[in-house]
């Protein structure tokens, strides 16, 4: 029996992941603990080395690649990357999955479909790098069919060959004809809306607060950045909002069942400035955020999704917890100082409140 | 508004012409005057709302003159804070102005931090077992203040006992005269006492504001007044009594039957003493009464708003709803403990957030030396303002009694009517004439004069005074101008906003966030308490303060908006105990609000916005 490359979520957590990649293994660890994520199975790293050993891909990238001659550093030598990265994955995408992955793959989505109730039921196939790349590889949104399925996973694998990637890891001096990455394939939400929180109010470090953005449609809108989000402050001790702005959001991110694309939809003029999500959302998310950053012991960048099917607060779902980048990798040092409390009333006692009058 | 950065001066300010003759019902040194012009106008001045929203009765000023010793003097000569001066006082068209005083030389800013540094500390650390001493002293001052023995009438002769086996030496007449100048000096220690650490009380939450600010910058106030309000204080004790009394009456048909039916407190009160269940009930208010009874129906600040126990129809009606409310199986009382632990909550959860060492350990002592005194900022409220002032108000209505009994005096309350310099003068002319023999009259100018100022008043009522005189200073560092009035830029802003009329366009007013959440209904513009039976539950109130004789209010309405306090005024606190939402110091609320509009605050951006129009 070959090592298993193969899991379900709620197999698995954070000690697999090296094997799993990042993104798989917190999804794991927050469907082990209880969180509400949507169903799903994750392909391990192991899945990408089988898949390129065991067909002809990885001779066929080695040879590429000994005959490929670029300065990553180089701006004017962007072009050759991108033609190199044209070429891979045309050919890595049209490599099959060898026959008996690709049939337990069918198999695990089979039982996916059979949990959610639905035939084809919709996924998305996600990367998980063992560390975190944000934005590097990508995405595939409303995959539905085995086939389809088994095509995009490759597809995410190929996506290990995009201009940003090879540009990165020519820069890094890593091989760049291989570069062993998960894939979490995901039930999707029908979300009405979705968005990010971080557990820390990102401007100035005030871990009493989480930041939550949200648009509507699924979160690519929010993270993309192609929509400004609402934004919303809450105070992780009191519960309450305590800021909130309603932005003017223009589009959302669909999936349209004619053309079976994700597509930029434009949003009626009565929906774009009203509040995409209701604040029992919000405080019932800000409660999720804490037990998520308790669990992981660190602050947390987390993404979620609103289905609009589902009564609230079966509603949400957690798609993906990553630690949060920077206020989390600061030292955290004192503001204080160490102080006596009659230190402190003496500080006061002597700062005169400056009025601003003008 | 940027053109208006000042406001005038108190000699450009254009008085009504009725208000001729005012300057004549107070002191000289409480008016602004050439000879201090220049000191006077390098300060600014704002119109006192909080003790002084109405036009000032000659005598209620001696409240005013006393605070404005005992609190300058804690500041400036006893804890000696070092940058802070005192708060000065001037009158103004029957209005009160203070301000901060600028602040003193360097070298004296140097002397007082060394005192500081030696005072202070020993007096947070020893606070509780001292504030049991000053209860006690407290208490003695008030009980000697009721045992002050004022006649009903000058006797035509004086009694045979003080006369044989030997003469007393001092008739009633001279004891009447040197007990005024006793209830004076009374009233004087009573102040001493109620800022004896009021000022380090206040100084210390501004701390723990500024604290919990540098480690959460976005920490709300309203949060940080959850995590310092404490529920034990005298000041709820009043109303603690109402509960008991209330289930007592429910439990007992007859009692409550009484309580539920027409007719005033009084007329309740004879029918109650015809049963023995009703005796019995009144003799439970008899054995608590004084003190908890002798709470102000105001701010306790006018001797027109009464107390409880002069105005029994105020806690009889509160009883009445309570007992209403415990037939509907409602609870009553404020659930202290639950209070307790949602303010342990969130200091143990804001306290779970900080992740230095050393910034913990600073929190922690900070939070330690704010709860230690902080108490003293409910607990003095009550025992100074609404206890003692009972009975001053009690006892200077039985000098005005003997004085209409004498003759001088028209009615008792005239004599509120003369500053407490001219008393001694009238008593002394009363006694002159009593003294002399019959026949020989008393000056009738007293009773021409006190006609004459109750008009004064009546017109200085209807008069809308400038909110503020002079030039906003640059920085303040007073303890009671930050946090007791809220002088802020946003409310001198404000106030160079509305140096005209107010503005009837106005539907949105800011002020301090001070408990959280929302509510949207009906306003009940309450000016004094008298009004309250008027509100209809449901209804939100807007009051220009309100204090402890007002928390079974709290019971009724949906929430509170006040023109004046911060966010450890009474209306804050009492809305954080009930969970009602509140914004106070709007400073003109009870100006722009008319009872009716439907009005929505939102507590946690001090918001009110009005949504409709009566």
């Amino acid at each position: 029996m070959p090592e298993q490359w193969i899991y379900w979520f709620k197999e698995v957590g954070q000690e697999l992941n090296n094997i799993l990649g990042k993104k798989c293994a917190n999804l794991g660890e927050l469907t082990k603990a209880g969180f509400h994520v949507p169903p799903g199975f994750a392909l391990g790293v192991q899945a990408y080395e089988r898949f390129m050993k065991e067909t002809e891909a990885e001779k066929r990238l080695l040879e590429f690649f000994n005959n490929f001659h670029a300065d990553a550093e180089a701006v004017e030598d962007t072009t050759k990357f991108d033609e190199a990265a044209e070429v891979i994955r045309g050919i890595v995408e049209s490599i099959n999955m060898p026959s008996d992955m690709e049939e337990t793959v069918r198999k695990y989505y089979a039982e996916l479909c059979k949990e959610t109730g639905d035939e084809n039921t919709f996924v998305a196939t996600r990367s998980a790098g063992p560390s975190s790349h944000p934005g590097q590889y990508e995405t595939y949104l409303n995959i539905s069919g085995a086939e389809d399925v088994v095509r995009h996973i490759i597809r995410v694998w190929s996506s290990t060959f995009n201009t940003r990637s090879i540009i990165s890891r020519a820069r890094l001096n890593l091989p760049l004809h291989y570069d062993p990455i998960g894939v979490a394939v995901l039930s999707m939400v029908d979300a009405k809306a979705a968005g990010v929180i971080l557990t820390v109010n990102p401007v100035n470090g005030d871990e009493s607060k989480v930041a939550l953005e949200a648009g509507y449609g699924v979160g690519e809108a929010v993270v993309s950045g192609n929509v400004t989000p609402d934004r919303y402050l809450i105070d992780k001790v009191t519960l309450e909002i305590d800021e909130k702005v309603i932005s003017d959001k223009k589009a959302e991110y669909a999936y349209n069942p004619e053309t079976k694309e994700m597509e930029w939809k434009e949003l009626p003029q009565e929906k774009r400035n009203v509040p995409c999500l209701e604040d029992d959302e919000i405080i019932e998310l800000t409660k999720i955020a804490k037990k998520v950053e308790a669990h992981f012991g660190c602050l947390q960048d987390i993404e979620f999704s609103i289905s609009m099917s589902l009564p609230f607060p079966d509603n949400i779902f957690l798609v993906q917890a990553r630690p949060e980048s920077i206020w989390g990798k600061k030292k955290k040092e004192s503001v204080l100082g160490k102080k006596s409390g009659f230190e402190l009333l003496f500080e006061k006692a002597t700062t005169p409140v400056k009025l601003k009058i003008d | 508004m940027a053109e208006k950065k000042q406001f005038p001066f108190a000699e450009e300010v254009a008085l009504p012409p009725e208000l001729e003759g005012w300057e004549e019902m107070y002191p000289p040194q409480r008016l602004f005057s050439e000879d201090r012009a220049e000191w006077e106008k390098r300060h600014f001045w704002y119109q006192d709302k909080i003790h002084a929203s109405d036009p000032m009765y000659p005598l209620d000023d001696i409240f005013q003159e006393a605070w404005q010793i005992a609190l300058s003097q804690f500041t400036t000569r006893v804890f000696c804070i070092p940058p802070a001066q005192g708060v000065a006082q001037r009158m103004l068209g029957c209005y009160m102005y203070i301000c901060a005083v600028e602040p003193p030389p360097p070298e004296v800013i140097g002397k007082k931090a060394e005192l500081f540094g030696k005072r202070v500390p020993y007096t947070f650390e020893n606070y509780l077992k001292q504030f049991e001493v000053w209860l006690e002293r407290f208490q003695k001052l008030g009980r000697d203040m009721e045992n002050l023995n004022i006649p009903e009438k000058l006797p035509e002769f004086v009694p045979d006992d003080e006369v044989v086996p030997m003469p007393k030496g001092i008739t009633p007449g001279a004891e009447v005269m040197e007990n005024f100048n006793t209830i004076i000096s009374m009233i004087f220690k009573s102040w001493q006492y109620h800022f004896q650490y009021l000022n380090l009380a206040y100084l210390a939450y501004l701390m723990f504001v500024d604290t919990a600010g540098k480690l959460f910058p976005g920490i709300k106030e309203s949060t940080i007044g959850k995590m310092v309000a404490g529920a034990e204080v005298s000041m709820f004790r009043p109303e603690e009594e109402l509960c008991r009394l209330s289930r007592l009456a429910a439990a007992k048909n007859s009692v409550k039957d009484i309580l539920k039916g027409s007719g005033s407190a009084e007329e309740k009160m004879n029918a109650l003493n015809k049963t023995e269940d009703g005796k019995a009930w009144l003799g439970e208010i008899e054995k608590i009464k004084d003190p908890w009874f002798f709470v102000s129906c105001g701010s306790g600040w006018y001797h027109h708003e009464g107390s409880w126990i002069t105005k029994m129809d105020v806690p009889f009606s509160y009883i009445e709803s309570y007992i209403q409310r415990l037939e509907n199986g409602d609870k009553i009382e404020r659930n202290f403990d639950e209070i307790s632990e949602e303010r342990e909550r969130i200091v143990k959860e804001y306290r779970a957030l900080i992740k230095s060492e050393d910034d913990l350990k600073s929190f922690d002592d900070a939070y330690k030396v704010v709860r230690s005194i902080y108490r003293y900022a409910e607990d003095h409220l009550f025992w100074v303002e609404h206890w003692l002032h009972t009975i001053w108000f009690a006892k200077i209505r039985q000098f005005g009694k003997l004085l209409v009994n004498q003759n001088v005096l028209k009615k008792t309350d005239d004599i509120f009517l003369f500053n407490r310099f001219e008393i001694p003068m009238i008593l002394e002319d009363m006694v002159t004439a009593w003294a002399l023999g019959e026949g020989a009259p008393p000056r009738k100018m007293w009773q021409e004069k006190a006609e004459k100022r109750a008009k004064i008043l009546e017109a200085a009522e209807k008069w809308n005074p400038v909110p503020a005189l002079g030039i906003p200073p640059e920085e303040i560092s007073e303890p009671f101008t930050l946090m007791l009035w809220g002088v802020t830029t946003d409310k001198v802003d404000e106030w160079l906003k509305g140096t005209g009329v107010v503005d009837e366009s106005v539907t949105e007013l800011k002020g301090f966030a001070s408990s959280a959440g929302k509510a949207e209904g009906p306003a009940r513009v309450l000016k004094v308490l008298g009004d309250v039976v008027k509100l209809q539950p449901g209804e939100i109130m807007v009051t220009p303060s309100t204090n402890p004789s007002w928390a079974p209010v709290f019971t009724k309405i949906k929430g509170a908006v006040t023109d004046i306090g911060g966010l450890t005024s009474h209306a804050a606190i009492v809305s954080r105990e009930y969970g009602l939402p509140s914004v106070t110091g709007t400073g003109v609320a009870t100006t722009i609000i008319k009872t009716g509009d439907i009005i929505r605050l939102d507590g946690s951006t001090g918001v009110v916005t009005i949504v409709k129009r009566a």
